[in-house]
């Protein structure tokens, strides 16, 4: 019994990898930007949490409601501004850019909010949970965190396939030149998917700050396993990101069932299993480069 | 009326590969001009400076009376400037119709209902409309040569720039490519086509050039510029070049 509540554990927590891991995966595949401060964005999501929460008189968990549109604007800007420079220049530029950007918010977090450990607190909330059998224990706050990265990750899917902005967003991911000459103007459309890369790591970094303390440095610890559920579930597809995200979780549950100190490490020798025999990843429609 | 492309002292150096050289051209509205010259001469680099993909050094490309040095890719297109590529570049993750659709509505700036017709007018006018619904990746040489002239012709362009799209075809399908870029030309749209494939330049071009060394050394009408001594040197110049063992 204890290795399925291992399992279940495993999806639930891949569930909240795949959120946390999915606006990697949009930033990557569309834009070629490997974003060093996911993390640490995710990070600043749940401080803002903590802080418009008792301004606005919000319950923490509806906090969302603001700080995913204020993500998703600060998205928006950021690729129209610093990120689309950085790209303009090489590949390369962008990869200093976001390791800057990661050092800059984590100084400034630290400045602002000190380093002591936070929480968001949603009370009983994290509490509740169902329990078919006194090994196993399903919390009600995983299954919706899964629930979420289920439905945001469909939406997305429908987003890029069904809508025209979507298919436009494919197209100059897929030859930005020839898009151009179309006559498509590809900095909006990349900003439009770096709006909603923000807007997903907001969701999961309160997600986070609500499963756990965390404080400035939390982002750049939480970056290596968004990676590893990118790269396992493959580059470029969504469904494969939470496939990944859902693998490494059980990964980490499975290993620490064997021993508690092997939990990480189970996870990352997934990672490297799959970069070694499959380096396009599950579900990759090209390689990890 | 001032031409509809006019080209004054264009240059552009990568290094020390010189690729255009003070290059001067006028095309009138509606004009069909063919472009000739070796390989390496800097015919595509040409396309890539009017189309907006590469910035010159110094000179102006002029459209339409107005200054286009400093637009990009997107805005040159919306202007008017249509191009192929001599490799065809289909977004591949989408269907043949989704391609143009794209074009239409990004480029020609149509809507809903218009953007459609216009995306459906384009495939018709390139013969591609039975397979309007396939994904772009499936698509054979022929077609994928055609999905670009369609392309191109969705965003409503007034100088459609044709990148050797003739190359690699067998002849009836050159002849049907020919029909296809005559009809063009015939609505009014100006043509300016580098091609290898010199029969089919013959067929549709009432000038031509010749570019060598990023530098335009011949103007006039196809059998002169082709019976020209310049030009005669040039290509006997290459195939030269090429039996001399590497």
């Amino acid at each position: 019994m204890a290795w399925v509540n291992a399992l279940l554990q495993g999806i639930l927590i891949g569930g909240f990898y795949a959120l946390f891991a999915c606006g990697l995966s949009l930033l990557f595949g569309v834009m070629g930007i490997i974003n060093l401060a996911h993390g640490d964005l995710a990070v600043i999501a749940a401080f803002i949490a903590l802080t418009i929460a008792p301004a606005t008189g919000l319950p923490i968990v509806w906090s969302f409601v603001l700080v995913v549109p204020i993500f998703a604007i600060g998205g928006y800007l950021l690729q129209r501004t610093l990120l689309q420079a950085s790209l303009d220049r090489s590949p390369f530029t962008t990869l200093l850019v976001t390791f800057g950007l990661s050092v800059v918010i984590e100084n400034v977090v630290l400045e602002v909010f000190t380093s002591n450990g936070q929480s968001l607190n949603i009370g009983s909330l994290i509490a509740n949970s169902f329990n078919p059998s006194t090994a196993i224990s399903i919390s009600y706050f995983s299954l919706v965190v899964l629930a979420i990265a289920v439905v945001v990750l469909a939406c997305l899917q429908l987003f890029l396939s069904k809508t025209m902005t979507g298919r436009l967003i494919r197209a100059v991911a897929d030859d930005r030149e020839a898009a151009q000459l179309s006559g498509a103007n590809y900095r909006h459309l990349f900003a439009i998917a770096a709006a909603i890369a923000f807007a997903t790591v907001a969701l999961a970094g309160m997600a986070y700050g609500m499963y756990t303390e965390f404080s400035f440095s939390s982002g750049s610890a939480n970056l290596l396993f968004a990676f590893e559920a990118v790269v396992i579930g493959g580059i470029g597809s969504l469904w494969g990101t939470l496939v990944g995200g859902v693998v490494l979780g059980i990964a980490q549950q499975v290993g620490a069932q064997i021993n508690p100190a092997y939990q990480i490490l189970a996870g990352h020798l997934v990672f490297l299993a799959v970069l070694a025999i499959r380096p396009r990843g599950l579900f990759g429609v090209r390689a990890a480069t | 009326m001032p031409p509809l492309l006019h080209l004054q002292d264009l240059s552009k150096r990568f290094g020390q590969v010189v690729i255009a050289d003070g290059l001067n051209l006028e095309v009138e509205p509606g004009a069909a001009v063919g472009i000739v010259g070796p390989n390496g001469a800097g015919k595509t680099s040409l396309f890539g400076l009017i189309s907006g993909d590469l910035r010159p050094d110094h000179g102006a490309v002029r459209f339409g009376g107005r200054t286009i040095n400093r637009l990009d890719g997107a805005a040159r297109c919306r202007a008017g400037i249509g191009r192929t590529y001599q490799v065809p570049r289909p977004f591949e993750g989408l269907t043949v119709f989704e391609n143009v659709l794209l074009a239409a509505q990004q480029g020609a700036g149509a809507k809903k209902n218009a953007s459609y017709a216009l995306a459906g007018q384009a495939l018709f006018r390139a013969r591609l409309s039975a397979e309007a619904n396939r994904s772009a990746a499936s698509l054979g040489l022929l077609q994928r040569k055609r999905l670009e002239v369609a392309r191109a012709l969705a965003s409503r362009p007034r100088l459609l720039l044709l990148d050797e799209v003739a190359g690699g075809l067998t002849d009836p399908e050159v002849r049907e490519l020919v029909e296809i870029v005559r009809a063009a030309n015939a609505d009014g749209v100006a043509i300016v086509w580098i091609e290898h494939v010199v029969r089919a330049l013959m067929a549709t071009v009432d000038r031509l050039v010749c570019l060598a060394g990023g530098r335009f050394i011949a103007d006039g009408t196809p059998t002169d510029v082709l019976a020209s001594p310049a030009v005669r040197e040039v290509y006997l110049g290459t195939a030269m070049d090429l039996e001399v063992p590497a």
